[in-house]
């Protein structure tokens, strides 16, 4: 079986995606839990002109900075056709698969500190929890 | 309905980017003494069907002119082919949160600005998150698993008759005689093109009718026969073949053009590419090597028997020596006599530990003279052949001057 990878952002380049990576997870309040769509995470600040950047998740805040990917990442996007005209029980390939290049990754934003708690803020529907073997979840209320 | 977060203070000290929603584009943009909203993205969910590529730079212009390809069956585990080379795909998790952002303008995900977070922040700018990564595929590469293309050529070499017999063939009985077209290939043998068609060259295949055929080794030993019984009879000499000349000589004596023309490449080398002609210098390793095997058939021989019967046989003009043999053959000792039987490296597996397990099956140790022949065409990106050795073999050293000894690990 051959899927040819597809391509169509042409000789150019493909669009490019952005990443930002934590370290732990992120947990919004319980009375949002799947209803997650539209929801606003936190808020990515760039202080200077260097690239360090803040992420301000609920009481968190988390330093980070914007790194090049040694490797170039490719955003896929799988998609399986099925054939309707095919009987029920003739052999395999009723069903097609197709890869394509949608975008290109060559950048993230990375945050590897320990969060810093910012004091005196309401109460976040989303906020930051580390989840770093060892450590305790931390469990801060405003 | 949703309670945002607002840091209203650091906003204040903040400069606010254009209106309306954006994406990836802000983020890698983001100017200095700036900030931007990060939300979920209005379709944020698994979307399995976005996969992460890690991909070296230097294959990202074969990425974007389609050269790539994904190749296997159901049950196999996939590769990655470009033109030239195979690569293993495989997962790598991370517990790390990977939000992947999209461009504002990417097709998919684009939704009405009206459905945008921005709409209850008129001052502020989002980047959406479509999706959590919990991982990305990455490329290891590997030699090609050819393996498969012998046994599949194996199943029905092209021998005697059977241009007479193809033409009565109906299409469908064909596809169950085994027989495979290029494209049949590529569906079944996860190698590159370029890796396939040097292994269809080194398994000395050929396309005929459009299938890609082994030919039996008796039509092959018929043929070849055939070309210096023509020899002698014409006086041409073995170093200046005219191709057309041979190949309607052979003809003549009944067999298709496609099988003279095949014989010429597996037993000779080209000489000078003259444009009017096409001369042939047939090779006396592979010529000698032929008869060798022949006379090996039918079992092992005596050292002496097998050398006067090989003398005989080979092309006047032509010398054999034994180190031609190399890789072809092994000696034993029994009792006082020598005897010499078949073992071509040819007919061994192209993947190295299978290789090593038929190897240590034959003999359960090797010195490395008698070794090397049978391991020097064995290619496995990374692995150099002292790796190979040191992966699928124990060396041992009776004495410091003896020499050392490769024995299954």
């Amino acid at each position: 079986m051959e899927i040819r990878v597809k391509c169509n952002c042409g000789e150019g380049n493909c669009p490019e995606w952005a990443i930002l990576e934590l370290q732990g997870a992120v947990e919004a309040q319980p009375s949002f839990q799947g209803r997650l769509q539209n929801l606003q995470i936190g808020i990515l600040c760039r202080p200077s002109s260097q690239e360090v950047y803040t992420f301000t998740v609920g009481y968190h805040e988390l330093t980070g900075s914007k790194v090049s990917l040694k490797k170039p990442l490719l955003v896929l996007k799988k998609t399986k056709y099925s054939d309707p005209d095919h009987e029920i029980g003739e052999s395999d390939f009723s069903s097609r698969v197709e890869l394509e290049v949608i975008g290109v990754i060559r950048h993230r934003i990375l945050f590897k500190t320990r969060p810093k708690a910012i004091i005196s803020k309401p109460q976040p529907a989303v906020k930051e929890r580390v989840g770093m073997p060892g450590s305790v979840v931390s469990n801060q209320t405003a | 309905m949703f309670i945002p977060y607002l840091a209203r203070e650091r906003e204040a000290e903040m400069e606010q980017p254009q209106l309306g929603c954006s994406g990836a584009e802000a983020i890698l943009n983001l100017p200095p003494s700036s900030s931007i909203s990060i939300a979920y993205h209005p379709l944020f969910g698994p979307h399995d069907d976005l996969i992460l590529l890690e991909l070296d730079e230097k294959l990202l212009p074969e990425v974007l002119q389609q050269r790539i390809t994904l190749r296997g069956q159901p049950d196999e585990d996939a590769v990655l082919c470009t033109r030239s080379k195979t690569y293993a795909v495989k997962f790598v998790g991370t517990s790390n949160s990977v939000f992947l952002i999209p461009p504002s303008d990417q097709s998919e995900f684009c939704e009405n600005s009206l459905d945008c977070i921005g709409k209850d922040y008129d001052q502020q700018v989002v980047a959406s998150v479509i999706k959590s990564a919990p991982g990305n595929m990455e490329l290891v590469e590997v030699a090609p698993r050819l393996d498969k293309l012998k046994l599949l050529l194996s199943v029905n070499p092209y021998r005697f008759g059977e241009d007479i017999e193809m033409e009565d063939l109906e299409e469908t009985e064909k596809s169950y005689t085994g027989l495979y077209k290029w494209d049949d290939l590529v569906e079944q043998v996860q190698a590159s093109d370029e890796e396939l068609r040097s292994a269809l060259k080194a398994l000395s295949a050929v396309e005929i009718g459009g299938y890609w055929r082994i030919v039996d080794d008796k039509y092959m030993d018929t043929i070849l026969s055939m070309l210096l019984h023509d020899s002698v009879l014409n006086d041409w000499s073995l170093d200046l073949l005219n191709e057309d000349e041979v190949v309607s000589m052979l003809e003549s004596d009944g067999f298709p053009q496609k099988l003279a023309r095949h014989c010429l490449h597996v037993y000779g080398t080209k000489v000078d590419e003259n444009v009017d002609k096409r001369v042939w210098r047939l090779d006396e390793r592979r010529v000698c090597v032929h008869f060798a095997r022949e006379i090996l058939k039918e079992g092992k021989r005596k050292m002496d028997t097998f050398m006067a019967k090989w003398m005989q046989k080979i092309p006047e003009g032509m010398r054999a020596s034994f180190d031609m043999l190399e890789g072809e053959v092994l000696t034993e000792r029994l009792g006082v006599e020598t005897w010499v039987r078949a073992f071509s490296v040819s007919s061994l597996p192209f993947s190295p530990a299978e290789r090593f397990s038929i190897l240590f099956r034959e003999r359960p140790k090797w010195e490395w003279k008698d070794l090397l022949p049978y391991i020097r065409d064995l290619k496995v990106p990374g692995l150099s052949s002292e790796g190979l050795l040191l992966k699928f073999t124990r060396r041992t050293q009776p004495t410091l001057d003896a020499e050392p000894v490769f024995s299954a690990r």
